[in-house]
């Protein structure tokens, strides 16, 4: 067997520290909901591993913004009231025991068609603090996920700040099954009206790319316009054309571009307080 | 390879074990406790049959690193009632046929019994949404919501 060592440093600066040590040849898992299956099933055959579960980078704390330790769980983002958009996208992910367990750092690194929770993140504006053992850097997570999710060989993400939630939300999970099941597409929205037009529109979208993307062209089908039937289905429309979904065991890419469409406009028009079955 | 010491509290006894590095709980307690209640379905985390509660809290034993558990309070279902004086939930289990072939069960009353803790009087939908990590092909589920709300009823000192 190749592993040699598994560390569970009891501090972020320990996990820092360990990380600046080894650099590359340390791995990294937090719940490992997604790592342990990989040991598991042989997949991975690392030498050193360091397990974050234990070095007290849970907290959250909501002041305005929220400031999310990166190794929080699923169960705690969906008690977290006063983002019910990340509270619904939390709640999508798996069973009780897996949310118990899956972290929000790790949700950012999950492979298409997962990180749901990452899609509502960026539905928020998020953005990620990444440090090493003698500094730290902020960026925004759609600019993380642009750059493919790359971090130097010490950094780690440690934080997740996501500024005030406002005006209407609206997340789904459309999957085979109703609960503890992959992603087809998923989709989160936020957004606000004044004066009967779209003053700002954010859709971010799951299962649509090889990472959670922002649907830009359907946002600007959107913007300033009025939420009528023609308007939905022109986003609607905009996304799907606009997205490289991924084929897989659960569906293809034929099928997640139509759902693309699909759940965008079920989205925009349960938002506009229509009938989501009108879709 | 760097093994560690492991001390945790199995069903109210402490408990020590040498824990090479990344075995999972799942293992320890199937094959170095010998404690085969909890069951190894998938090894992925997604059929819940190896759910135990780490401080109450139901978590998949498959996927986690039996170091992770240093300190904590694990109960498996060899924690819930004896052969002579079964748990509420064993019982309405066995009463309501909320069980054929057997492997889901133990991560089904586990799960019940951390959703009993945390609201004892759960509503049907409550009940679907708990078990929602647990598969199981053999009941179709209803008996299964049937027997967590009757043990939930004789918890609170009902007579379902």
């Amino acid at each position: 067997m190749t592993l040699k060592t598994y560390f569970t440093p009891e501090s972020q600066a320990e996990a820092l520290s360990l990380k600046a040590e080894h650099g590359r040849d340390l791995w990294l898992m937090a719940g490992g909901t997604i790592f342990m299956h990989l040991i598991n099933d042989g997949y991975i055959f690392p030498e050193q591993v360091m397990g974050l579960r234990r070095a007290g980078m849970d907290k959250v704390q909501v002041n305005g913004t929220a400031v999310i330790g990166a190794a929080a769980t699923m169960t705690q983002m969906t008690q977290l009231t006063a983002y019910p958009l990340l509270q619904q996208a939390a709640h999508s992910v798996a069973g009780w025991a897996v949310r118990n367990m899956g972290t929000v750092g790790g949700n950012l690194f999950a492979r298409a068609p997962y990180g749901d929770f990452g899609v509502a993140l960026l539905a928020l504006n998020a953005s990620l603090k990444i440090e090493t053992s003698t500094g730290a850097r902020t960026i925004s997570l759609a600019e993380f996920y642009n750059n493919g999710r790359q971090l130097a060989a010490e950094e780690l993400v440690t934080e997740i700040h996501v500024p005030q939630q406002s005006g209407q939300t609206y997340f789904h999970k459309h999957s085979i099954r109703q609960a503890n099941a992959p992603t087809i597409v998923a989709v989160a929205v936020n957004l606000m009206v004044t004066d009967a037009r779209v003053s700002s529109a954010t859709i971010a979208l799951g299962g649509a790319d090889q990472t959670p993307v922002r649907a830009q062209s359907a946002e600007s089908v959107l913007a300033g316009a009025a939420l009528t039937s023609e308007t939905i289905a022109a986003a609607a429309e905009a996304a799907a054309e606009a997205s490289n979904p991924i084929t897989d065991a659960v569906a293809s890419e034929w099928y997640r571009r139509k759902m693309v469409a699909v759940q965008l406009k079920r989205a925009l028009s349960t938002l506009a307080g229509g009938d989501s079955t009108d879709a | 390879m760097a093994s560690k010491i492991v001390t945790f509290t199995l069903n109210g006894r402490e408990t020590e074990i040498i824990a090479h590095p990344l075995v999972t709980l799942q293992t320890v307690l199937r094959q170095q406790l010998n404690r085969t209640a909890t069951k190894s379905g998938c090894n992925q985390g997604g059929c819940g049959s190896c759910t135990v509660l780490v401080d109450g809290e139901p978590m998949v034993s498959c996927l986690l690193p039996a170091a992770d558990v240093d300190g904590r309070d694990i109960t498996t279902l060899e924690g819930l009632g004896s052969a002579d004086k079964l748990h509420p939930l064993q019982e309405t289990f066995y009463e309501d046929y909320a069980l054929q072939c057997g492997y889901c069960t133990p991560g089904m009353i586990m799960t019940a019994k951390a959703l009993l803790e945390h609201n004892p009087t759960p509503s049907r939908n409550d009940i679907a949404d708990a078990i929602a990590g647990n598969v199981c092909r053999c009941t179709g589920y209803v008996p299964i919501l049937q027997a967590i709300e009757d043990a939930a009823q004789r918890l609170n000192g009902g007579d379902a």
